[in-house]
């Protein structure tokens, strides 16, 4: 058999897709100035909920949304601890993995009864999401750099005083762009139970962080951190044809150890806005 | 009687432990620049940030345009059209002029930002004020001067009528004071009104035309600068006379060399050669200047000597040790201090306290700590008081963050903490950069003090006059190099000028 066909190259960009989805997601809400780990459960999340809602009503185009509806739930709850509350942002969102996590083993156990998979759900053409994702990712290319939201996006997350005295609202903006990386989040997870028909408590499998990786070695911008998602999603199809030739124990490991190696070269450079992870405080009195 | 563009009545101010305005009145006109002077802490600051917005007044009321007026953020001030150039700007270093003027007020085509319509305005505003700068350079490659004319720029963009310009000279060469002062003069001649915050009373008797003095919180009078001297503006400030020169008394040194560097090297930030094989020696009981004009390597030779920059060649010797190169910490082990030029940067940590600033580096010595978990708060504690009181620092408590020092706090603090650890050397940039005539000239003395007492004083300023009047010896570093090494008295400001300038062909 062809390793190198082009078949790899059409299931790499299926596998890139959730990938893309989150360091989009991810983008804007760091440049925005919030760091979200809870990529991860946000995409759990929006998997479950697209297979819940698909199993009982049938309907993929409703479980779509509801999966969006959802992760941007998250998003909000994220915001508001982060944002608002000033809670640390790492601390934050690992309590939304855990959430999600426990919440998933507890409802796929409630309904239906097996060790953590759904039965099959109706689904969509998972080619749609694919198309959407690259759509949103092209536009956002030009979103961020090119329009005056997008400037005042990116000023947000450098320069929060800077941005309050040109009147606009640090909080409100960090709690959009943190919304938004949930709804990108929960498209992730709606693809990701679309791709495959099922639904398993393990299906994001670290796709979540590595998508923040891809972001970073794209160096928060949407159509460099999708080549670097694309790069993820090759090596991930790799794998699964290696299969055939060395230990499965090592070829899945090696989309997240190529994760390790690019990160350590590329987190020197990337250039992080400067008030990430920082809470902003208005000037007292 | 001409127009009054903003009327502030009895301001308060108060903060936890502080009352920074106390009852303030003040009065602006169309068309005036008005000098607003001070000692460190006397709340100019405070005062024009509740102007702007950015403070609410405890008590008092602001008139704008005849109207009482309540200006409840930075936001609704813009809008008024009041701007403000910070002591520390509000730029953000990553994006381009042109983004950062454009933020909050952007041309749109569609839903595109109009780059070519803010770019034709931003070109307008620099023809009509003298402002030259690239709009599409990014921030962070442009000089402190440049993006100085940024801020004032921006304000003009999002349309200032009333402009307050706090220490806009402090960071600005003299070339530059030149062509501020042009502006400022334009935007008088338009009819805008300035606000001129400094502490360099030739400058205010030269571009004000009313100025107004602040003493701990109130209004000391306000007086045409026509009827105004130094002398008794300085008294007005301070309430007592001040002088406003030393004169080192002559010392003999002993021949002792304490400082040594010898063909140094060193790479700017971008990577190109800035210090380009300087050598020189300081001795004891000397004070050794060295003048140029920003920009020629002085930042990068000092903090190759204070082991903050590796350095790409040559020697650094303290004493009888080699130390080229070594942690800032075995440096202060030999008994140099370096006060450096960015105070926020390099000389302080903002959120942290008062007293924990005051120890900052000294943290571990048995004195203030117990092993390496404990600390001795209450030996830090009054340790930090002493310095305090020695030095005149006022500061609203001794926990307070050092965030909330005025400028010409932040700046005694550093000193207080290094010149107290009897240094053997002293590496001083810019050290009384925002200080009041009183602390300058307490400043003078303490190094004066320093070299009577045998230390060795390498002294890093932009200031021509207080380099020519506190050194033994002035070194003219120009594009890397050591152009010019000349005792006290043996060059006219002139001559150094042309030296800092046009380095050596300048002399022939
Ligand atoms: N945010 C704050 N919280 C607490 N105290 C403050 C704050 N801002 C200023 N102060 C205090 O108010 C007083 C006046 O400060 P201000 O910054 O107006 O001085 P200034 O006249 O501008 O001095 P300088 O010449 O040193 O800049 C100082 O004692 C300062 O410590
Ligand atoms: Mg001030």
């Amino acid at each position: 058999m062809e390793i190198l066909s082009f078949n790899l190259f059409i299931s790499a960009l299926r596998l890139a897709t959730p990938i893309a989805l989150v360091a989009l997601g991810e983008t804007y809400s760091e440049r925005a100035g919030v760091i979200n780990v809870g990529v991860e459960g946000m995409a759990l999340a929006g998997a479950l909920t697209t297979a819940v809602v698909a199993y009982f009503t049938g309907w993929p185009w409703l479980a779509l949304i509801a999966a969006i509806g959802v992760g941007a739930l998250l998003g909000a709850l994220h915001a508001v601890w982060s944002v608002y509350l000033r809670a640390d942002h790492v601390v934050s969102g690992a309590a939304i993995n855990l959430l999600v996590l426990g919440f998933a083993l507890f409802l796929t156990r409630v309904i239906w009864g097996w060790r953590g998979t759904s039965p099959s759900a109706p689904t969509m053409n998972a080619w749609i999401l694919v198309g959407v994702g690259l759509f949103l990712i092209g536009l956002s290319q030009v979103y961020i750099f090119r329009t005056p939201w997008g400037l005042r996006l990116r000023v947000v997350g450098e320069h929060p005083r800077a941005a309050d005295t040109a009147g606009i609202n640090v909080y409100r903006t960090r709690l959009a762009y943190t919304v938004l990386n949930g709804a990108l989040c929960g498209l992730a997870g709606a693809f990701l139970f679309n791709n495959l028909g099922r639904f398993t408590d393990g299906m994001v499998g670290g796709r979540g962080f590595i998508g923040i990786a891809a972001m970073v070695v794209g160096n928060y911008r949407p159509l460099p951190a999708l080549a670097a998602a694309y790069l993820f999603g090759f090596v991930d199809a790799l794998q699964m044809r290696l299969q055939d030739y060395i230990p499965s124990q090592f070829s899945l490991m090696l989309p997240y150890f190529l994760t390790v190696i690019v990160l350590a070269g590329f987190l020197g450079k990337a250039q992080v806005p400067k008030a990430l992870g920082k809470p902003y405080v208005k000037e007292q009195g | 009687m001409p127009a009054e563009a903003v009327r502030m009545e009895g301001i308060v101010k108060r903060f936890p432990g502080v009352v920074a305005n106390a009852g303030i009145d003040f009065s602006l006109h169309w068309g005036e620049v008005h000098g607003l002077l001070g000692e460190n802490g006397a709340g100019k600051t405070v005062l024009m940030s509740i102007l702007y917005g950015l403070y609410q007044p405890n008590q008092g009321r602001i008139f704008f345009r005849g109207k009482e007026t309540k200006i409840r953020s930075p936001h609704v001030a813009i809008q008024l059209g009041i701007g403000m150039v910070h002591q520390h700007f509000m730029l953000v270093p990553r994006l381009t002029v042109l983004e950062n003027m454009a933020v909050g007020w952007e041309p749109r085509i569609g839903p595109l930002l109009d780059r070519r319509a803010m770019r034709r305005r931003i070109e307008s505003l620099i023809s009509d004020y003298g402002l030259e700068v690239d709009p599409d350079a990014r921030v962070e490659e442009l000089s402190v001067g440049e993006q100085q004319r940024v801020e004032i720029l921006k304000a003009l963009y999002r349309g200032a009528e009333v402009l307050i310009l706090d220490e806009p000279t402090a960071v600005l060469v003299e070339q530059e004071v030149e062509a501020l002062f042009s502006t400022v003069r334009a935007l008088k001649e338009q009819g805008k009104a300035v606000v001129f915050i400094t502490h360099k009373l030739h400058e205010a008797l030269e571009i004000c035309d009313r100025i107004t003095v602040l003493r701990r919180g109130k209004n000391v009078g306000t007086l045409p600068a026509s009827e105004a001297t130094e002398e008794r503006l300085a008294e007005m400030m301070v309430g007592r006379e001040v002088v406003f020169t030393v004169t080192p008394e002559p010392v003999s040194s002993q021949g002792q060399v304490l400082l040594s560097v010898e063909g140094l090297q060193a790479r700017d930030d971008r990577g190109v050669p800035a210090v380009r094989g300087v050598s020189f020696e300081v001795y004891d009981h000397e004070i050794l200047g060295i003048a140029g004009v920003q920009g020629n390597g002085q930042k990068e030779l000092v903090e190759a000597i204070a082991g903050l920059r590796q350095p790409t060649g040559g020697r650094v010797r303290v004493g009888e040790r080699e130390l080229t190169g070594q942690s800032p910490s075995k440096l202060a082990a030999q008994g140099l201090v370096h006060i450096p030029e960015d105070r926020h940067l390099r000389g302080l940590i903002l959120t942290f306290s008062v007293e924990e600033n005051a120890v900052l580096g000294r943290h571990r010595q048995p004195r203030f700590a117990v092993g390496p978990w404990a600390q001795r708060r209450r030996a830090i504690r009054i340790y930090a008081q002493e310095l305090v009181e020695r030095f005149s620092v006022s500061v609203p408590s001794l926990s307070a963050p050092v965030r909330t020092l005025s400028g010409g706090n932040q700046q005694r603090l550093i000193l207080a903490r290094e010149l107290s650890r009897d240094p053997q050397v002293i590496v001083a940039v810019q050290p009384t950069r925002g200080l009041d005539v009183g602390g300058m000239e307490f400043v003078w003395e303490q190094f004066l003090e320093a070299r009577r007492n045998g230390a060795g004083i390498l002294l890093v300023s932009m200031d021509l006059d207080e380099v020519m009047m506190l050194a033994d010896r002035i070194a003219v570093m120009y594009q890397g190099e050591i152009v010019a090494v000349v005792r006290r008295g043996e060059a006219t400001k002139r001559e150094l000028g042309l030296l800092m300038l046009r380095g050596k062909g300048a002399v022939d």
